[in-house]
């Protein structure tokens, strides 16, 4: 590797356009994916403790077949919202604990009548903040990792751009987990590592070079199975062509999943995560 | 003549040579030597006869802070006298997936913590028993990277985890950490899911699991393992949270309210079952286990 000052530069500059092109406004979010796969999408709200956390969206749907066949599934997501306005509404997708709350509630009801769950991942972390400190934001996360690992169905997860912290994996421990080809999986924000390692949030684009916060990174070490193909160069410019290779690929993965007994798939879950991380 | 008399004891003072000196002088300012074996209270600055301090379980006589333990010495206070037996786990594989180097190459960092502490990873643990109670016992050490959680670290709990339920013990875990280790990215994140799955493993064989949080405990250590216990303890004054105070005085320009994070903050919150003096520890847990054993 090279160590030359103005290449290194050049590295990080190009790492940190990766993690802005992961941030693009225009790739699908959310509620797009969601009216672009599924059909019948009722949304439920509110965690029936303290509120209802306008990141955090879900509720059952349909996932139509080519065929014409309807699967019932649950869907939860975050969603990052679109212009200033919702993006301020959703809090840029960063969920508090009533969010969490409100997707444990759903899993359990997805529990109850047997439907599997999908999980669209978008958020750069977890809400940093006193009301979400004080109402237990790691205790909601704790539970809701707690609740995946144990969930008697089927379960999914789609990282659509950016999943950052514990604030992503709350929602992307699953059987399996799809991720679109340029979007980035990490332990944290590189503004957030920076901070931490180098005590300087300014130097974003040095830690987003030595923490290669692409999804493929995540996908070597097993946390993720599948990348879905964007177009090039994102996939902002044609967001319908990658929601329908998103949809082609829940429909592969839930058959593959639906076959496979409960028990077997819950062991097999667990051997998953008994091992993540290498 | 009484200006020159000690009004203690009425001795006569040793008579002072004036001799002010307006130069400082060169080299280094001499520093305050410290008397050799004492230690300060980080809290109120007092020094104690370090023995003393030990006695007293590394808290403060005066304001009652409470000192950092390393984990070896965490799981010699808590265990009965001669039961403590640490599990050998040499064989878990130090991992670098990211070849990371911040100035020091990763595998450096961790050279040099071994050095530091004398423990292999951020995570000791070890069989033994509290109050007669069969326990694995897993203690985070937070001079060694900061407690942080990395993969080596993860496998070390996941195995205390399978420890308990195959030798049917209860465990505990003293958790301090500022979270998961960056210098592993991705895969520092998924320890998370590893240690969560842990212990749903333990709960799932109905054993009882404690968790002890001792200043600091943040990030995701808190948000996994740390509070998925059956019971949450926390020292007194420990600052236990997902988010530090600095990053979200940063963020949201908030002005933080007292004690924010603190043991007693979240005990108000709901957020703790009990905030519990470091003497107390041992007590507390063996009269839990006592009863959740039978």
């Amino acid at each position: 590797m090279t160590r030359s000052p103005t290449k290194m530069a050049e590295q990080e500059r190009a790492a940190f356009r990766a993690v802005e092109l992961a941030r693009h406004p225009g790739r699908p979010r959310t509620l797009q994916v969601i009216a672009g796969c599924f059909s019948d999408w009722t949304e439920l709200h509110g965690d029936r403790l303290f509120g209802d956390d306008l990141a955090v969206v879900g509720g059952p749907a349909f996932l139509e077949s080519p065929g014409g066949e309807r699967r019932q599934v649950m869907v939860i997501g975050q969603e990052k919202g679109r212009d200033a306005e919702s993006r301020a509404l959703r809090n840029f997708g960063m969920p508090h604990p009533e969010g969490y709350r409100k997707a444990q509630r759903l899993m359990r009801q997805a529990a109850k009548f047997g439907i599997p769950l999908i999980c669209l991942v978008d958020t750069p972390a977890a809400h940093a903040g006193i009301g979400a400190e004080e109402r237990g934001q790691a205790w909601a996360i704790a539970e809701t990792l707690i609740t995946l690992l144990e969930l008697r169905v089927p379960v999914v997860s789609v990282v659509l751009s950016e999943g950052g912290s514990g604030g992503a994996l709350a929602l992307a421990v699953a059987d399996r987990v799809l991720g679109l080809e340029q979007a980035i999986y990490t332990v944290a924000p590189p503004e957030t590592c920076a901070a931490i390692l180098y005590r300087d949030a300014g130097q974003r684009a040095r830690a987003a070079l030595a923490l290669r916060p692409g999804v493929a990174t995540a996908c070597e070490i097993g946390l993720v199975d599948e990348l879905i193909p964007e177009p090039q160069p994102g996939a902002h410019v044609h967001p319908e062509m990658v929601i329908a290779a998103l949809r082609g690929s829940l429909l592969r993965r839930l058959d593959e999943l639906c076959a496979i007994p409960i028990e077997e798939l819950l062991a097999a879950r667990r051997r998953r995560y008994r091992h993540a991380g290498g | 003549m009484d200006a020159l008399m000690d009004r203690r004891g009425g001795l006569p003072l040793p008579h002072r040579r004036f001799a002010p000196r307006l130069v400082p002088a060169p080299g280094p300012k001499p520093q305050p030597v410290a008397p050799t074996g004492t230690v300060a209270c980080k809290g109120c600055n007092r020094r104690f006869v370090t023995e003393r301090y030990e006695r007293a379980l590394r808290v403060c006589s005066l304001c009652g802070y409470h000192g950092v333990v390393p984990a070896t010495l965490r799981a010699t206070q808590l265990a009965d006298r001669g039961s403590l037996h640490l599990a050998d786990f040499s064989d878990v594989e130090d991992r670098d997936p990211l070849h990371f180097n911040d100035g020091v190459a990763y595998p450096k960092r961790i050279a040099e913590a071994r050095a530091k502490t004398g423990l292999r990873e951020a995570f000791m643990v070890a069989r033994c028993l509290i109050g007669g109670n069969p326990i694995v016992i897993a203690c985070m050490d937070f001079g060694f990277l900061g407690g942080s959680l990395g993969s080596a670290a993860g496998e070390c709990f996941a195995r205390a985890c399978e420890m308990a339920v195959a030798e049917n013990r209860s465990l505990v875990a003293v958790c301090t950490s500022g979270g998961a280790r960056m210098q592993e990215g991705i895969a520092a994140l998924a320890q998370m899911a590893r240690c969560s799955q842990g212990v749903s493993g333990v709960a799932a064989a109905g054993l009882p699991y404690i968790s002890i949080l001792a200043d600091p405990c943040f990030g995701g250590v808190t948000a996994s393992f740390a509070v998925q216990s059956d019971v949450i303890l926390a020292e007194p004054g420990a600052r236990i949270g997902f988010a530090g105070g600095r990053v979200i005085e940063q963020a949201t320009h908030d002005k933080l309210p007292d004690g924010f994070q603190t043991a007693e903050f979240l005990l108000a919150h709901g957020m703790v079952d009990q905030v519990v003096l470091r003497a107390d520890l041992r007590d507390t847990v063996a009269r839990l286990l006592g009863v959740y054993s039978r």
